[in-house]
């Protein structure tokens, strides 16, 4: 929103931005971000999905004072520019303790330990690429700060991974700096969590877990990886929860491991690669790097035929999809992710179906009713959203409004092959694990590695 | 004897800034006559607020008309990488003066 009242100033338009209370930190770092920290902001008090229709207009009146100084009055408010340290200037020198401090204090660390970031500790990392130290990866906002090769070998070293690691965090930035992820939104309310997938021979060759425990903290690089994302967005996107500003996510959640699939599994069904299904050869290492919002329950699904658990998947992954359905459909992009116990993939396969043969399943066996995704969409404050109109605007499929009956169902899944499946868990055990995307935000991107 | 505790020389963990340089428009005094464009993330009750805004506004400001938020179409989501393309276009087309953005951050 502040980002179009910016393209407006840019194009000699003077605006003003009605801005929430709640927002007004986050309005202040895209402000900046975007070039103008004088843009002007009304202030609307408190929060409007939570007010009446008296309390809206009572607000709007004492908020036009606001709206006009902005649109007639405003002015550029001179800043001093602020020198900022060069890549090999050194900030700081202290013991563990004090580099922990500092670095809690200016809000550079995760709130864990860091490794002190040293100059020989960053070569290091830097010697793992060929890529020049001041290459520009892509501009990352809110905070819009350079993503250069540099930060990303700081940071790679602050989380705790290894030298080698480097071609993999060089694409996981590659990933998250192209548009379609849509890093600018990384802070919304959802408080969704980068989730990194990890494919081909790099995630043997650094020892990625694949197995029983895939999601838990653990292993060194699946947990590294997972923290150097949520590191790199805080330091160069500028997302940080308070004290700091930028990320708003209402609840959020912790840093995702980096995920890596049981290729062999994948492969001895006969079924495609997470990494294939994403148009790479299983020869090519690769990064793919996605939005999760939430997680499903477990899934245990036990029986000897595919429908036996495409029942169950249907149920407890499509019910875990089905209230965020409702933000799924309004884009119209959305890539949820199920990861399939191996002995679970092994009765599917087994039985014929193709992973597109499940997603198809899950497609037309998972639906919500109009009147729940209409409702459920406007409680996140999609206040004049429907599903017959996003049908008029060609967003959604004809299934969508095919009468104006508000039980009639419509699919969850609104395109099924963007349903991502993966093989990966405990081979000993029968269950399956649902991972539901932030719709267009975080949108799924893969990276190929590029290894020294 | 203690063995003297390590110390360690650390780099910032930030990267340069990429922000543009920029100015804000130039304002006129008065919004008398003008024309403002309503930018709309289609969230958080525009389709009330914005009314409410016109209203107001058209009260205290003669010949002030407002080209309505259904016109340039949703500023959050599918459609604001297309819309950062198009807008300066569109309210050159509409005689925008002026623009209110809402509603959020």
């Amino acid at each position: 929103m502040l980002r179009a009242a910016a393209i407006a100033e840019r194009a000699g338009v003077p605006s003003v931005s009605i801005v929430t209370t709640p927002f007004m930190q986050q309005a202040a770092v895209v402000s900046k971000g975007v070039g103008l920290p004088s843009l002007p902001i009304a202030e609307y008090p408190g929060v409007p999905m939570t007010d009446g229709s008296d309390a809206v207009t009572r607000k709007i009146e004492a908020l036009l004072p606001q709206i006009v100084a902005g649109l007639a009055g405003a002015r550029d408010v001179a800043r001093a520019a602020v020198a900022e340290p060069g890549p090999r200037d050194v900030v700081a020198r202290g013991t563990l303790d004090e580099i922990q401090e500092l670095y809690h204090r200016n809000l550079w660390s995760d709130g864990l330990p860091v490794i002190p970031p040293t100059v020989e500790r960053v070569e290091r990392f830097l010697s793992q690429t060929r890529r020049r130290p001041d290459e520009v990866i892509g501009r990352l906002l809110p905070e819009n700060r350079a993503a250069t090769v540099w930060s990303i070998a700081v940071n790679g070293v602050m989380a705790g991974c290894r030298p080698e690691y480097m071609p993999l965090l060089v694409a996981i930035v590659e990933a998250i700096a192209e548009p379609i992820f849509r890093v600018e939104d990384a802070g919304s309310t959802p408080g969704w969590e980068p989730l990194v997938i990890v494919s081909g021979p790099i995630a043997r060759r650094l020892d990625l877990n694949h197995g029983q425990g895939v999601m838990r903290v653990g292993r060194q690089a699946n947990t590294s990886l997972g923290r150097f994302v949520r590191l790199y967005l805080r330091n160069v996107a500028g997302l940080r929860i308070p004290p700091g500003a930028g990320d708003k996510g209402s609840i959020a959640g912790s840093f995702n491991v980096a995920l890596a699939e049981d290729e062999d599994a994948a492969a001895a069904l006969g079924w495609p690669t997470f990494g294939a299904d994403q148009g790479f050869t299983r020869d090519d290492s690769v990064v793919t790097v996605q939005s999760v919002v939430s997680v499903s329950p477990p899934i245990y699904s036990a029986g000897t035929r595919a429908l036996e658990h495409a029942r169950i998947l249907a149920e407890v992954f499509g019910g875990a999809c089905g209230y965020w359905s409702s933000i799924g459909m309004k884009y119209a992009r959305w890539e949820p992710l199920l990861v399939l116990g191996p002995s679970i993939a092994r009765v599917i396969a087994d039985d014929g179906w193709s992973k597109d043969d499940l997603r198809r399943y899950l497609h037309e066996h998972v639906t919500i009713t109009a009147r729940q995704a209409e409702t459920y969409a406007l409680q996140v404050g999609a206040t004049s959203y429907t599903l017959e109109a996003h049908v008029k605007a060609g967003v959604l499929p004809a299934a969508y409004a095919t009468s104006s009956d508000p039980e009639r169902a419509v699919p969850v899944f609104v395109q099924p092959e963007k349903i991502g499946l993966l093989v990966a868990g405990d081979p000993g055990r029968n269950q399956s694990k649902g991972y539901v995307n932030n719709h267009i935000q975080g949108g799924r991107v893969s990276k190929k590695v590029a290894t020294p | 004897m203690t063995p003297a505790e390590p110390v360690y020389d650390v780099v910032w963990p930030l990267a340069p800034s990429a922000a543009p340089a920029g100015s804000l428009a130039a304002r006129s005094d008065d919004l008398r006559g003008k024309t403002v464009g309503e930018l709309w993330d289609y969230l958080f009750k525009g389709e009330e607020i914005f009314p409410l805004i016109r209203k107001a506004l058209e009260a205290r400001y003669p010949g002030i008309r407002f080209v309505e938020f259904e016109v340039f179409g949703s500023t959050h989501g599918r459609d604001e990488k297309e819309l950062a393309a198009t807008l300066p276009g569109l309210l050159r087309q509409h005689g925008c003066d002026a623009v209110i953005s809402a509603v959020g951050a």
